[in-house]
């Protein structure tokens, strides 16, 4: 057993102790027995502590509820006091947490009488206010026997906990016709006729047209060979490239303002969940990031939550890591979907790189609008940045003059316009030469 | 004390609230109470005692799990010894109410966080305790009393006797808290 593991005496029974000894020997030695009286509470209290004197630590565990949750949901932190020695009175902890955590009780704090409130008082609600993954407890947990007399405390450090918040992916919601694809396989209909399931015409027979296709009715009314065609089936592939490069504002969590990567990372989710949600194959490229740089196109739920949890570890770079080469997977008809503030240089190259190989490029603006009015205190920062964004103007423009849509980020359907006029132009852009 | 751990305590009480807030304004008010007790029953104690109490009380609220506790109980009992005469007076009786409002406060306040939010058991539980113990309290001034009146001659057999007492009880304290707190 370790010093730490066992029962303490606390200055609240060394001062019962010594007050009623002090005391006691007082009023004999003196022949005061006034001064007995004033010993009768610390008598009783010592005497009363020394009785119900707990001498087997009790046995506590802690767990969290759900190891993931998205912004904004809580969970709930559990602590279990077992007392096999039934001499435990009160039970106090404090769960500390880190930022962006909030708790409930105020504090983290909480405090239960064990044999009349059980430990079920003892639970924290822990609500993640912001995208992330953050370590949880452990609580330091103390137990008190009677009059507060002998104290235990823990904290076991083995029994902390990682929460995984996930980014609360804005509704998004687009209506816009697939952009042009040459995949034959997904649920959407492509532009082009070919092997699918739904109707397109009926035509005479030509060679090489399967016999399956037949369409016998008409084919006896006319006495000619006649089929069925059909539009082609396609996959859409959608890659969504991350500017992690800078995070620019401040974050408040779910419940404030919103950083760029907060508006990034929650515009990339929902538009992740968009396409999932479709069906589609959706890949995802981080631009400056630590940590994952890519993950592969993939469908299905289990592949969102991989993209999820990806994006909630995103970290700004501490160094601007950007060779300017195209990432791997671009290309092959794919819609590229950048989301960035637009204030690194090494983005808008990179934005401009990939639109000059031809890729359908759209560009989600996710600078947050209220920008300028970051530090209220400073005027200063206000104007540098009013002068910072009119460069960025100015860069923005040249971006939509080479053919490349940009669009703020205004959460659901901001983004149909834009796709509805790339599938009108889709494939008509020339392809610049390096 | 360090000043890390006075920072510490002293942000926490800032977050006081609820019980937690009651039993540091009691922590507050419990020795100056016994102050009047004092005053009270034999005049003003002397100044030095009452400015030690005074200050004392006001490191106590901040830090309830300290000695100082023991100190401003020691120091209103030198009061009472120093000034009042009448070993029989009421006021005893209200000078230990106070004292042990003083101790349960100041047990119950190192027991949680200032902040926490106490159950109305636990809060039954304290006051019940609190209660017998008033209960022992009066019955100890009663028993003065009924030996003041039947007028119980001195004697130094019984004092020999009541030391001895004393001084084995304290021993077996000892050895019950030191040894017995060492757990399985």
């Amino acid at each position: 057993m370790s010093a730490v593991d066992r029962w303490r005496p606390t200055a609240a029974h060394a001062r019962a102790l010594i007050v009623a000894l002090v005391f006691a020997i007082v009023a004999v030695l003196a022949r005061r027995p006034d001064v007995l009286v004033l010993a009768t509470p610390f008598v009783g209290a010592a005497v009363w502590a020394i009785v119900l004197r707990p001498t087997i630590v009790p046995a506590v565990r802690q767990s969290i509820g759900h190891r993931t949750v998205r912004e904004g949901d809580a969970t709930t932190w559990h602590i279990h006091v077992d007392d096999p020695e039934g001499r435990v009175e009160t039970v106090a902890a404090l769960l500390e947490a880190p930022d962006w955590v909030d708790r409930r009780p105020l504090e983290g704090q909480v405090v239960v009488g064990l044999h009349d409130d059980g430990d079920e008082g003892l639970d924290v609600v822990v609500r993640s206010t912001r995208w992330g993954r953050r370590r949880i407890g452990p609580a330091l947990v103390v137990t008190t026997s009677a009059f507060g007399a002998f104290r235990w405390a823990t904290r076991n450090d083995s029994q902390g906990a990682s929460l995984l918040t996930l980014p609360q992916t804005s509704r998004f919601d687009a209506a816009a016709p697939p952009v042009h694809v040459p995949g034959l396989i997904g649920v959407n209909r492509s532009p082009r006729q070919g092997s699918g399931n739904e109707f397109a015409s009926i035509r005479t027979f030509q060679p090489g047209d399967r016999l399956r296709r037949i369409n016998w009715p008409r084919s006896v009314r006319t006495g000619t060979l006649h089929v069925s065609t059909t539009w082609a089936d396609h996959d859409r592939h959608v890659v969504l490239l991350v500017d992690a490069l800078e995070d620019v504002g401040e974050s408040e969590g779910i419940d404030g303002t919103a950083s760029s990567l907060d508006i990034t990372v929650r515009a990339a989710g929902a538009i992740a969940e968009h396409y999932i949600h479709a069906g589609d194959r959706v890949a995802l490229l981080m631009l400056g990031a630590r940590g994952v740089q890519r993950v592969a196109p993939a469908s299905g739920y289990r592949h969102l939550r991989r993209l999820l949890e990806v994006m909630a570890d995103v970290q700004p770079a501490d160094a601007q890591r950007d060779d300017g080469r195209l990432p791997r997977g671009l290309g092959g008809g794919a819609l590229v979907v950048m989301l960035s503030p637009l204030t690194s240089p090494a983005a808008l190259r990179r934005a401009v790189n990939i639109a000059d190989h031809g890729i359908s490029l759209l560009v989600v603006d996710c600078l947050p609008p209220d920008i300028t009015r970051q530090d209220p205190g400073d005027p200063y920062v206000g104007l540098a940045w009013r002068i910072e964004l009119l460069k960025r103007a100015r860069e923005v423009r040249r971006m939509r003059e080479a053919g490349i849509a940009v669009v703020p980020w205004r959460g659901p359907g901001s983004l149909d316009v834009v796709l509805r006029d790339l599938q009108h132009h889709a494939g008509t852009r020339p392809r610049r030469s390096p | 004390m360090s000043e890390q751990a006075f920072q510490d305590s002293w942000w926490l009480l800032t977050r006081a609230r609820g019980v937690g807030l009651l039993l540091r304004i009691l922590v507050l008010v419990s020795p100056l109470a016994a102050l009047v007790c004092t005053r009270a029953a034999g005049g003003p104690a002397p100044v030095v005692i009452e400015f030690g109490v005074v200050v004392l009380t006001l490191f106590c609220v901040v830090l309830p799990d300290s000695h100082l506790g023991l100190l401003v109980s020691l120091l209103a009992g030198v009061g009472w010894l120093a000034t009042v005469d009448d070993t029989t007076t009421p006021w005893s009786l209200a000078m230990a109410l106070t004292l042990l409002v003083f101790h349960t406060s100041l047990a119950a306040a190192s027991v949680a966080a200032p902040g926490a939010a106490w159950t109305a058991a636990l809060r039954r539980r304290w006051l019940l305790r609190c209660g017998v113990l008033a209960m022992a309290c009066v019955a100890s001034w009663l028993l003065v009393a009924a030996v003041n009146v039947y007028d119980v001659a001195a004697s130094s057999a019984l004092v020999a006797a009541a030391l001895v007492v004393l001084a084995v009880a304290g021993l077996m304290v000892r050895d019950v808290t030191t040894d017995g707190a060492a757990g399985h």
